[in-house]
């Protein structure tokens, strides 16, 4: 047994010596490709940058770098273009619609993991339904109900508020799954312990399951933050001025009514990528790892 | 847990086992009942609320009950429906037969496919004929709208799938910076699909001086239109076809760019997933074999990955049937009905035609579409591929 082995070694250690000249080339090649698609990926990006320095003139004549940098374009379109209220009524809305979506969907994860109760399979399953829906069905009623026409609201028409932005988004079966995956992992001897101590539910839950539940929380809020932050085709109902109006909208009317201000809309632009960039290269990792394990899922 | 943050209550004193049941089962739907409230108001009762509007004449506020008048406008008639779904059944079965029938006869294989052959010759037939007569009688902006859709998947998922292998499996080779390239290839899915719309309107713009032009200009193309390029895309290469054959318009094509632009990365990372997943002594043992590279990826790789190239395919799919935000953003009023997606389509009827129960009738169809679609997937899934 021992000679064949040696053999396969050392024939490997031939081929390998033998293989390099060609392997240097593979690298190479291999680098080419990586670094070539590099370049379409982020080219848009600096292209982006480069042209929200420039005067508008040179906009329109497309040279690749600006002369002189225009820092005042950033100035001008967060003040005159309103950049300012834009990107301060996402934050508000981005940070209400989580802390909705936080609480309902540990709870609800909660108790589709651990708790047994008459119907669960089933109220998980509609649950589970709703992520196929296109919002092309749901959006024509909600803009009714939200405008009071299906229910008599508070105040009559919700257009134009908060709550309009916020409410729909505050739970989603997708973030509810997540979490469900993840404590119903956790093992019953923990329960049991804290049962015996007296705890509840939901002691145990805020006691015991939170603090080890760390990662899928973090990416639920991730997730919940870019679907909040990238939101467009529901904000661009229910706001019809610029009380409420967040940022991609802003960035939209701004297209429509300041027309060719390429260099200020270029500008809007990247104001209104910095926080997507900021939390993606904070958190990039459990970015990246929360699409690849749920992703499978959907 | 401090010790006098813990009230104690005692478990059996006097308490039955029915009663601690209960108490479950009350915490379980309490817990559960925000997440419900929400998802039951804005995701599920607006689908029963769609069909109901979708049986009125309802421009704005609700008029007349019409039945099924608003789904007639989309058909024509339902026999022209019946017949398109039978053409769509006969397809399907053409495939069953191909796979699973006449496998106990001898010769049966044979057997099979040219049976198989015949009843794909004659879906297809009875589908174009259904549809045909369809378009003919039913909605031309709303069927036109599904071939737009269908085009755009086409388009744009399989290259979505081959580009982020081919990405995925060269990161997963022994280079650097590898964590580096993963992220910039992401980077374009986590950006939000409205900025970098209007990055790519101002890059796809008609002038000559426009980036994409400047690009084909370097390699000696005559400068194109663009997003308001309403010519079909083979008709531009020179070919003189009309109908679905002659391919997507320039304005479509330019829109399918920036979706594959915007999903390579989405793939690459799941296809990496995919491929870490697979047991390197399996690559071992082959090579102990004897198998070459090439043979490897055959017969290893290719076939460990399929789940996940399954997956993304039909996710990919039905995400072509959703997409909204990037196409109303790059369409351009001056490209007519050529990018008009349906979820587009539908917008528009609601948004600026005020056609709410036609608009509500397409969205049912839409979503009877993406209902099949899952199905299928769900079903596929577990009977084609191959889990390692």
């Amino acid at each position: 047994m021992d000679k064949p082995a040696e053999i396969t070694s050392s024939e490997q250690k031939i081929t390998r010596g033998k293989r390099s000249a060609g392997q240097i080339i593979g690298r190479i090649l291999i680098y080419a490709v990586l670094i070539g698609g590099a370049i379409v990926f982020i080219f848009p990006f600096l292209w982006m940058i480069s042209n929200s320095l420039m005067t508008l003139g040179e906009t329109a004549t497309r040279v690749l770098l600006p002369k002189v940098p225009q820092w005042s374009n950033y100035l001008e379109a967060w003040n005159q273009a309103k950049f300012s209220k834009y990107l301060y009524n996402s934050v508000l809305v981005t940070l209400g619609t989580l802390t909705g979506l936080l609480f309902t969907s540990i709870l609800a994860g909660y108790a589709f993991g651990r708790i047994e109760f008459k119907g669960k399979s089933i109220l998980f399953g509609l649950f589970l339904a709703t992520m196929m829906i296109p919002e092309s069905v749901t959006l024509i009623p909600n803009y009714l109900l939200i405008r009071g026409a299906i229910l008599p609201l508070p105040g009559g028409s919700w257009l134009n508020t908060y709550w309009a932005l916020t409410i729909p988004f505050m739970a989603n079966a997708f973030s509810i799954f997540l979490l469900r995956q993840f404590f119903s992992q956790i093992p019953k001897e923990l329960w049991d312990a804290a049962r015996i101590d007296g705890a509840d539910h939901m002691r145990f839950l805020i006691q015991i399951v939170l603090p080890i539940s760390k990662a899928p929380i973090m990416t639920v809020l991730l997730f919940g933050f870019t679907a909040s932050w990238n939101a467009f085709q529901w904000p661009l109902l229910v706001t019809t001025n610029d009380k409420w109006r967040p940022i991609m909208v802003g960035l939209w009317a701004f297209v429509q009514e300041a027309g060719p201000q390429t260099h200020l809309l270029m500008a809007g632009a990247v104001i209104s990528l910095i926080p997507v960039l900021i939390i993606y290269f904070i958190t990039q990792k459990q970015f990246t790892q929360g699409i690849a394990t749920t992703g499978l899922k959907g | 847990m401090t010790e006098d943050s813990v009230s104690y209550k005692p478990l059996n004193s006097g308490v039955t086992l029915d009663k601690l049941k209960k108490r479950e089962q009350a915490t379980g739907y309490l817990f559960i009942l925000p997440a419900f409230i929400i998802i039951f108001v804005f995701g599920l009762f607006p689908i029963l609320y769609s069909f109901y509007m979708s049986l009125f004449n309802w421009r704005v506020t609700k008029g007349a009950f019409v039945g099924d008048s608003n789904y007639l406008l989309i058909f024509g008639s339902w026999t022209n429906l019946l017949i398109t779904l039978a053409g769509i059944a006969l397809i399907v079965a053409a495939f069953w037969l191909w796979d699973n029938a006449f496998k106990t006869l001898k010769k049966g294989e044979q057997i099979a496919k040219i049976v198989g052959a015949v009843v794909l010759i004659l879906g297809g037939v009875v589908f174009v004929s259904g549809w045909g007569q369809m378009y003919d009688a039913g909605n031309k902006a709303f069927l036109n709208s599904l071939m737009v859709t269908l085009y755009y998947a086409l388009g744009t998922v399989p290259a979505e799938i081959l580009l982020g292998m081919i990405l995925a499996f060269l990161l997963y080779q022994d280079i650097k910076g590898k964590d580096l390239f993963r992220m910039l290839y992401f980077l374009p899915y986590i950006t939000p699909s409205v900025t970098s719309a209007v990055v790519f309107q101002i890059i796809f713009s008609r002038r000559e001086t426009s980036l994409a032009n400047q690009i084909i200009g370097f390699f000696g193309v005559s400068p194109q239109k663009w997003r308001f390029e309403i010519t079909p895309l083979f008709n531009l290469l020179g070919a003189n076809l009309s109908g679905f054959l002659a391919g997507p318009s320039l304005a479509l094509v330019t829109i399918m760019i920036y979706g594959i632009w915007s999903f390579v990365g989405y793939n690459s990372v799941i296809f990496l997933a995919g491929l870490g997943n697979i047991p390197k002594e399996t690559y071992e043992a082959a090579e102990i074999d004897g198998a070459s590279k090439s043979q490897m990826f055959r017969h290893i790789t290719m076939p460990l990955l399929s789940p996940t190239t399954f997956y993304l395919t039909l996710v990919g799919f039905i995400g072509t049937f959703k997409a909204f935000n990037h196409i109303y953003v790059l369409s351009e009023p001056s490209a007519g009905d050529t990018v008009v997606t349906a979820s587009l389509l539908i917008f528009n009827n609601f948004y600026k035609a005020n056609q709410y129960g036609v608009a509500t009738a397409q969205a049912i169809v839409l979503f009877v579409i993406i209902l099949g679609l899952t199905l299928a997937q769900n079903k596929l899934m577990g009977e084609r591929v191959f889990y390692g």
